[in-house]
């Protein structure tokens, strides 16, 4: 009777656990059903699209050196000075703000921020933070944030603080041990989180159809072609991102696998 | 420096090493003030319970962390560090990863990586707590040895009582964040006969004798203290120094000299007897020359054998009730 209350859970979870993974796959075997190979060459050379392939490329490329920039010391910040920081809980809920909010909210706000009308644009009338490829930047970079801050601040946090109080007692300053120790510690973790945040900007669509419509990102294209020729029009944009998409997932899956064959060890015992 | 778990042992190293801000006093350095110097700056050791070599280098590497560039390329350092290393017992380790090394190598590579920057005081927390019986044994007579070579001063943090009689110049006692007392560890073990003071829970002062030996044989060693013969099992050289311990429990008192197969019997002066009230036993403190023994008995016996102060009485012990906690070449 036992045995057979066992096999039950593992078969009922089998059935939940296939049912998910053919939803997310499935899709992908439908763009199959619409290429016509004769003319995917010469859709896929259409300018626009690769106009548009090349700006999203680029600009979340900027981005995402944007966010390493800065986002990298906020998630150090965060991993190792907020311990007794009163103010701790509400920094770690504004930086997932562009997470939770509707992409679309996020580029009204940012219009406020950057529209001409706005402080910024009034104090600034010679510089186009909207409708260009500087608006595109700034839309990637706060909706990507999140990814960048948070998959930084978790890799920081699985290294042990032994390591980095060792390193400064033996002379150390704070910012050696920052480069020569926390960071190639770190390093999966935060090359997972640039990766994350790079895919998320190029898929960027809501706060860019509102801070720059135009010039179009690969997002915005296949947004208009599929309004315009339907699904038919879109496949050239949309094998594009999957062949990206595909060229990520073959770089998570390599680095994934070197971490775990060569991961952080926390050593101890005889 | 010895106390109970929880007496502040980690928190006295961190503030030494300012990786803790006290909230008020100082801290003083051979006279020098360093309460406001950074930790990169205060040329101190410090080992941690967990020997923490770091991952991403191999041994060599880790070793070598703390010196500057222009100290590695020094080649007069290159030589100290191969004598050390030596010393250490662990030169053919150079060149392998840290995954593959056992707990007493990874300890003995954590100490050799703080002792090449030359620091001004080594503190150590507990580096044989993670290891088993043996390897601890024999890694603590080689710590003393190192350190007494390398001439550094070592604040040892430790809650067993033989680590102190194994390592101890100096000893401090600490409870509750106090520390007790300090001094040296003669006169600590002379200065508290009285195990039901509040100190015989940390420190309760096992019997700890110092002899040269004399002559070995067959798996025993003769070795003298003051002017008696005692013999403990194991082979030691002739004039090396040995430190050993032996538990009150384990001296069996008699009112007659008997001849029994233990091999250790001495005359001693009964000087004082103390006992908690409820307790099966009792605490018969001995005068032998010029040191102090205890031994343990029940209060049956005591009375059977009417053991009074200022008695005379024969203190014995076999020779495999000792334990060598300290070897050295004198």
């Amino acid at each position: 009777m036992e045995r057979i209350k066992y096999q039950g859970f593992n078969v009922i979870i089998l059935i939940l656990s296939g049912i998910a993974i053919t939803y997310i796959a499935y899709p992908l075997a439908t763009i199959l059903t619409f290429v016509e190979p004769s003319k995917l060459l010469d859709s896929l050379t259409r300018p626009q699209i690769w106009d548009a392939f090349v700006l999203s490329l680029i600009s979340a490329t900027i981005s995402t050196l944007l966010l390493s920039l800065f986002g990298i010391p906020l998630a150090y910040f965060l991993a190792r000075h907020t311990t007794n920081f009163p103010g701790k809980f509400f920094l770690r809920v504004i930086i997932i703000i562009p997470l939770v909010l509707p992409p679309l909210a996020s580029g009204v706000l940012l219009l406020g921020v950057f529209s001409p009308n706005s402080p910024l644009g009034q104090a600034f009338p010679g510089v186009e933070f909207t409708q260009s490829i500087l608006g595109v930047i700034i839309a990637q970079t706060y909706v990507a944030s999140p990814f960048m801050i948070l998959a930084s601040q978790a890799a920081f946090e699985s290294v042990d603080e032994s390591y980095e109080k060792i390193a400064r007692v033996l002379g150390k300053t704070r910012l050696e041990t920052f480069f020569m120790i926390l960071l190639p510690l770190a390093k999966t973790g935060i090359i997972l989180g640039i990766i994350m945040s790079w895919v998320r900007a190029v898929g960027e669509l809501g706060a860019t159809i509102m801070m720059a419509y135009n010039p179009h990102t690969i997002s915005i294209q296949i947004f208009e072609d599929n309004s315009i020729g339907g699904l038919r029009q879109a496949v050239p944009g949309i094998i594009l991102v999957i062949l990206l998409s595909i060229l990520a997932i073959i770089m998570f899956y390599i680095i994934t696998r070197k971490k775990a064959r060569h991961g952080v060890l926390k050593i101890g015992g005889a | 420096m010895i106390g109970p778990t929880g007496s502040g042992k980690t928190t006295v190293l961190n503030l030494i090493a300012g990786l803790l801000e006290p909230d008020n006093g100082s801290i003083l350095m051979d006279g020098l003030d360093i309460t406001s110097l950074p930790v990169e700056a205060r040329k101190i050791g410090y080992t941690f319970q967990n020997p923490s070599l770091f991952p991403h280098l191999n041994v060599y590497e880790n070793i070598i962390f703390g010196l500057t560039k222009k100290n590695r390329k020094n080649d007069n350092n290159d030589l100290q560090i191969t004598r050390l290393l030596n010393d250490l017992g662990i030169s053919h380790l150079t060149s392998r990863n840290i995954q593959e090394l056992s707990g007493g190598e990874m300890q003995k590579i954590s100490l050799a990586r703080m002792l090449v920057t030359k620091p001004k005081i080594m503190l150590m927390d507990e580096p044989l707590a993670h290891l088993d019986s043996p390897n601890k044994r024999r890694l603590r007579l080689d710590l003393r040895r190192v350190l007494k070579r390398q001439s550094i001063s070592t604040i040892y943090v430790t809650h067993f009582e033989d680590d102190v009689y194994a390592l101890a110049d100096s000893v401090s006692i600490l409870q509750n964040g106090v520390i007790e007392k300090t001094g040296r560890l003669e006169s600590i073990l002379a200065a508290n006969p009285n195990p039901s003071s509040f100190l015989s829970n940390i420190f309760s002062g096992g019997n700890y004798l110092e002899g040269k030996v004399v002559n070995s044989k067959n798996g025993v060693s003769t070795f003298k203290v003051g002017s008696h013969l005692l013999e403990t099992l194991g082979d030691y050289s002739v004039d090396s120094k040995l430190g050993i311990l032996v538990r009150p429990e384990d001296i069996i008192l008699s009112k007659e000299m008997v001849k029994t197969s233990a091999r250790n019997v001495v005359k001693a002066k009964v000087t004082n007897i103390t006992k908690q009230s409820n307790s099966a036993v009792a605490d018969i403190h001995l005068v032998v020359d010029r040191f102090r023994i205890r031994s343990r008995i029940t209060e049956e016996s005591r009375t059977d054998l009417g053991i009074k102060e200022d008695d005379y009485i024969f203190a014995i012990f076999k020779a495999s009730s000792p334990q060598v906690v300290r070897e050295e070449d004198s």
